[in-house]
């Protein structure tokens, strides 16, 4: 588990990371998103100890991470610039790792490189974006990492690749419970393959929850209670005329209308909008499931106002 | 195996645990035999395990699988499960879509309400001739009331 409290960092008097805390439980797939120079790759680097924070603590299962080898052996991290690797090749790179992590297995290397189909005795340098991202995880894998640190790994790589490093991360999960925190800006991967989601803005956390439960609060929803028998539509038809706000036993975040139809964004559970569907009785009722991108979009809409 | 759309609004959860309902209920996955493990599955499907997971839960607590500690999850046999009002609502939900589209594609109020009744007939597992009697009894008993 790692648990990361009260941590700030500033930059030249600049605040980049603002009082957080984390929790990132064992075994988990972590998704850590936000907006460009929300803070990400400033957190992803305390979280490694290659950057110290000026205040709180970062703790792998209880031990500080900073300038702590222990915990940093059980650990890799791929940034998203992989400038240091470049002037080695592959074999030059498995030899130095083999030294530094005392759980290397070289066999597990072999099996991944074959799967990439990459040349060993190439330049890292000299391979394509993908290769490279490639090899640095067939290298990463092969120390038997229990933590595994992603900074915006594979934006910018074909499915096809991206689709073998989700099934490397899924496996080493399930087979030793690794936990991974990965940060990207696809949205839409991340809730495919995560089960807990940060979200960062200007430095602070402004969501932190299971997945699935961030999921199953908020609902989009299309109501309508019918159009104006007269032929033009109401904002939401005869019950508007009677002055009542049908909405009123709801949770409404945000609500908006085209025609007779009403969209509203409500943080309601299921049984409190089977209530009103019960005794509102709208002629048109859809719940609509919202993606992490929407719901990503929504609360950052309503934390900037 | 289960079908796991991972651009569809519905959770990877709520994907996996429909999936097993289905095959369990339809008897793919036979009664009291093993599923595959929580590990097994999310390689298989390249799903989070944490989700099969609570998946797997979900499904125990709601009465579709059991566990036998140290060996693995069971399926139950279909008559001995409850389906549950949420798995019901849901299907309910979808026939209606499709009843409503059908029915914009047949104007005829009486041409669809036939169409509806053969469908119905052709779901309906097949009478015994005894409730075919009853069931032809009624329908007159029926007819002549409404002659009346």
């Amino acid at each position: 588990m790692i648990e990361v409290k009260s941590v700030s960092k500033s930059f030249d008097g600049l605040r980049a990371i603002d009082n957080i805390d984390m929790t990132v439980n064992s075994g988990s797939i972590y998704g850590l998103v936000g907006t460009n120079g929300s803070g990400k790759t400033t957190i992803l680097n305390m979280l490694c100890g290659v950057t110290r924070q000026d205040t709180g603590t970062i703790m792998f299962d209880g031990a500080r991470v900073y300038e702590n080898p222990a915990i940093k052996q059980r650990l890799w991290y791929i940034p998203d610039d992989l400038a240091f690797y470049g002037p080695y090749t592959i074999n030059e790179l498995a030899r130095f790792f083999s030294r530094m992590f005392p759980h290397w297995n070289a066999a597990i290397l072999d099996v991944t490189l074959q799967h990439f189909q990459l040349d060993r005795d190439k330049r890292i340098s000299r391979m394509s974006k993908g290769m490279r991202k490639q090899a640095v995880f067939a290298l990463g894998f092969a120390t038997g990492p229990d933590y595994l640190i992603l900074d915006e790994p594979i934006d910018g790589l074909d499915p096809l690749v991206r689709q073998c490093i989700w099934e490397l991360i899924v496996d080493a999960s399930a087979d030793r419970g690794m936990t991974t925190v990965i940060s990207s800006h696809n949205l839409r991967e991340m809730e495919g393959f995560c089960d807990s989601i940060c979200a960062i803005n200007h430095g602070k956390v402004f969501i932190e929850r299971d997945l699935d439960d961030l999921k199953s609060d908020t609902h989009k929803l299309q109501v309508s209670f019918g159009s104006n028998v007269g032929g033009t539509a109401d904002k939401q038809g005869s019950a508007a005329r009677t002055g009542i706000d049908v909405y009123r036993d709801l949770n409404v975040l945000k609500q908006w209308s085209s025609g007779s139809v009403d969209f509203l964004i409500v943080r309601n559970s299921q049984q409190e909008l089977d209530r009103f569907v019960a005794t509102a009785k709208p002629v048109l009722f859809d719940r609509i499931p919202l993606t992490l991108e929407e719901i990503f979009i929504y609360e950052l809409d309503r934390g900037n106002k | 195996m289960i079908d796991i759309d991972l651009k569809s609004r519905k959770s990877i959860y709520e994907q996996v645990i429909f999936g097993i309902k289905e095959q369990i209920l339809s008897g793919v996955i036979a009664p009291d035999s093993k599923l595959p493990s929580v590990r097994e599955l999310s390689k298989q499907l390249t799903v989070n395990p944490n989700t099969v997971q609570k998946a797997f839960r979900e499904l125990e607590s709601q009465g579709y699988i059991y566990t036998v500690s140290g060996v693995g999850s069971f399926a139950y046999a279909p008559q001995d499960i409850t389906p549950d009002d949420g798995l019901i609502n849901e299907t309910r939900s979808k026939l209606a879509d499709s009843l409503r589209e059908l029915r914009l594609l047949i104007p005829d109020r009486q041409v669809f309400a036939r169409m509806v009744d053969e469908l119905v007939q052709t779901v309906e597992p097949k009478l015994t001739s005894v409730d075919r009697a009853a069931a032809a009894h009624a329908n007159h008993a029926k007819v002549k009331g409404d002659a009346r």
